[in-house]
């Protein structure tokens, strides 16, 4: 059978997330052991940051679909809303127990709930829970899209507050360490793996939408063709 | 010249995944009674609900008189004449009394009047201060049909009234007063949109309105029914939460929801023992307010409740919104408070209460505004909703942190 754009994305994805938890383990330079309490933990960095910057581009994805439904009535655009939603749960899953693991080792703790990042982060993953099992509570029709679009348009507020959430409320969450007005806190070689760690995530995202995005066709084509054989429209 | 009180252009209705109204038109003025024909599933009841303001529109808008009320970009005013409606659901819940629920249909038109003629003419005079649930389906659906009427007669200015099937489950006698409704208010100068099966309805129609052709034929109306005169006098209408407070009170549901949980939680607190002096102030004041927080994490009873008959939606078309429970989680919240104040650390403090109020109020309210955002799914009770009540605990660690620092 032949292998769809979206499933080569996904596959070449996991093969560079592989890659790069390789070289996360074995190759790239250890941190200073009087900047962390758990130096080895560190290197979980490498799949905590790459899968919330594949998080964010997925509840991107979500408020375009939500969007798009909303205004234009858009089937594609309600087939991004699932996909969206679906890859914004994978990733969101994926940030929210690596940040876990990584929490319990470098602050003695695996969540905190009073520090602003980490529940605005959980909040946006139970959001995509909330959107994948309710939708599949409920029956497909225009009710059901039009409440959860808009749950996923008022959703989106919270990626930019996620974002800047370390700038504003300092509590224990870590701020950014590139992109910064001093250069960032990475020497070349974590930069570099940190590069590739988030090119692999982003291929992998694109190729599971991209695949999503195809599922949900299919059945929406059972779905009409039922239709048909039942004899409504 | 008889005025427009009704218009709805080229409204286009989407229920599920299949379009019921599409480029529909409806015009009534005063004097008329629209019958709505057409086969199971033609969309009558679509129609009514959508120039009820309960349905979003796909495209077109809907005006009561002059005024726009509901459009396709999302708009959704509140309408400028009095509008009553009986959907086929009975939109009352059971714990109301059957004068009560008359005399909160009239309080909405503004306008009061003495009611039991129309009690006797339906038979529900001995059933006057009975609760809704202790009535038949029929006398129910009697007195649904009532608080459709009611406030037209109550009203001095032209009303709409809208009716879905309300003849289901009526008996000869009550079809013969609602046809006898029907004709004095038409020559009283309201107009009625009415969806029927039953011929005897049919023929107090002025127009009959196909669907879904949206088909227009005038009509010969029957004469039956004189026009007599009602001494009305005028009312505040009765606000949601005013409503909320009086079901609250009466079936006690925050009993049963929101206190239970907060003496529950104070239950486990109390029951580790004398423990709280070794705890941080910032803990000691965690445990305090946690009684109000599990209160308001529970939600509002109404919302539930209101589920019951298709309340909420029949309050969404006749009053401000659906009912709540107003200020009550508030005062839970302090109540609360106080008493784990009290039994955590034998102390009373007046801020730990305003705190603990506020807590409870605004979670409460915060999870109802939640809950209400999914009553337009097929399966509301169905849906995860509490998935997203963690984001509660935020604020509330947040608020600890700066009342104690």
């Amino acid at each position: 059978m032949k292998m769809k754009v979206g499933e080569a994305l996904l596959l070449f994805g996991f093969i560079g997330i592989a890659l790069t938890m390789m070289l996360a383990f074995l190759w790239a330079p250890s941190v200073s052991i009087n900047a962390f309490e758990s130096p080895a933990a560190q290197r979980i960095f490498y799949w905590h940051v790459p899968s919330a910057w594949a998080a964010f581009i997925a509840f991107g994805v979500l408020f375009v679909g939500s969007a798009g439904w909303m205004f234009k009535r858009s089937e594609l655009m309600w087939r991004l809303h699932i996909a969206g939603s679906e890859a914004g749960l994978a990733t969101g899953l994926m940030v929210v127990w690596s940040g876990c693991v990584w929490g319990a080792a470098e602050w003695g703790t695996p969540w905190d709930w009073s520090d602003v990042r980490l529940n605005s982060f959980g909040l946006l993953t139970l959001l995509a829970v909330y959107l994948v099992l309710g939708r599949g509570s409920q029956p497909d029709g225009v009710e059901t899209r039009d409440t959860f679009a808009a749950f996923g348009l008022y959703g989106f507020i919270l990626v930019p507050f996620t974002y800047v959430a370390t700038r504003i409320w300092a509590i224990r969450h870590p701020g950014p360490v590139v992109g910064t007005d001093d250069g960032g806190s990475l020497n070349a070689d974590m930069g570099f793996l940190l590069l590739f760690g988030t090119l692999s995530f982003t291929l992998l995202i694109v190729g599971h939408m991209l695949t999503s995005m195809r599922i949900t066709s299919f059945e929406q084509r059972i779905e009409a063709l039922q239709k048909t054989l039942d004899g409504g429209v | 010249m008889a005025k427009t009180l009704l218009e709805a252009v080229n409204i286009e209705v989407r229920r599920g995944m299949g379009v019921v109204l599409s480029n529909h038109n409806l015009l009534a003025k005063q004097g008329d009674v629209v019958v709505l024909e057409g086969a199971n599933g033609s969309g009558k009841s679509t129609l009514i609900e959508a120039i009820a303001r309960l349905l979003p529109l796909e495209k077109g808008h809907v005006n009561h008189g002059e005024m726009l009320v509901v459009d396709h970009e999302g708009r959704r005013k509140p309408s400028p004449l009095n509008v009553s409606l009986a959907l086929q659901k009975n939109g009352a819940l059971g714990s109301e009394r059957v004068k009560e629920h008359l005399e909160i249909a009239m309080k909405m038109a503004g306008q009061s009047l003495d009611f039991s003629p129309f009690l006797d003419a339906f038979s529900l005079t001995h059933r006057a201060n009975d609760c809704i649930s202790n009535l038949s389906q029929g006398q129910a659906r009697k007195v649904a049909v009532l608080a459709a009427l009611l406030p037209a007669f109550a009203s001095s200015n032209p009303s709409i009234v809208l009716m879905d099937e309300p003849d289901a489950g009526l008996d000869e006698s009550s079809i013969e007063a609602l046809c006898g409704c029907i004709n004095e208010l038409r020559k009283a100068g309201h107009c009625l949109v009415i969806s029927t099966h039953d011929e005897r309805v049919k023929d107090c129609a002025t127009t009959k309105h196909h669907l879904p052709s949206g088909r227009n034929t005038p009509c010969e109306p029957q004469q039956k029914g004189d026009t007599s005169s009602h001494s009305t006098s005028p009312e505040s209408p009765v606000s949601p939460s005013r409503f909320g407070l009086t079901m609250q009170w009466r079936t006690l549901a925050w009993l049963n929801q929101n206190a239970m949980a907060a003496l529950l939680t104070l239950g486990i607190l109390m029951a580790m023992g004398p423990w709280t002096d070794s705890l941080t102030e910032l803990q000691q004041l965690g445990f305090i307010l946690a009684p109000a927080l599990a209160a308001g994490l529970c939600g509002d009873a109404m919302v539930a409740m209101c589920r019951e008959e298709r309340t909420n939606a029949w309050w969404r078309a006749v009053s401000t919104g659906p009912p709540h429970s107003g200020v009550l989680p508030f005062l839970l919240g302090a109540v609360v408070t106080m008493a784990s104040n009290f039994a955590l650390v034998s102390e009373f403090s007046a801020i730990n209460m305003f705190v603990g109020a506020l807590l409870t109020g605004i979670t409460s309210h915060v999870l109802r505004l939640a809950h209400q955002s999914t009553e337009r799914l097929a399966r509301p009770q169905a849906v995860f909703i509490g998935l997203l009540t963690p984001v509660l605990i935020l604020p509330y660690a947040l608020l600890l942190d700066m009342l104690t620092r």
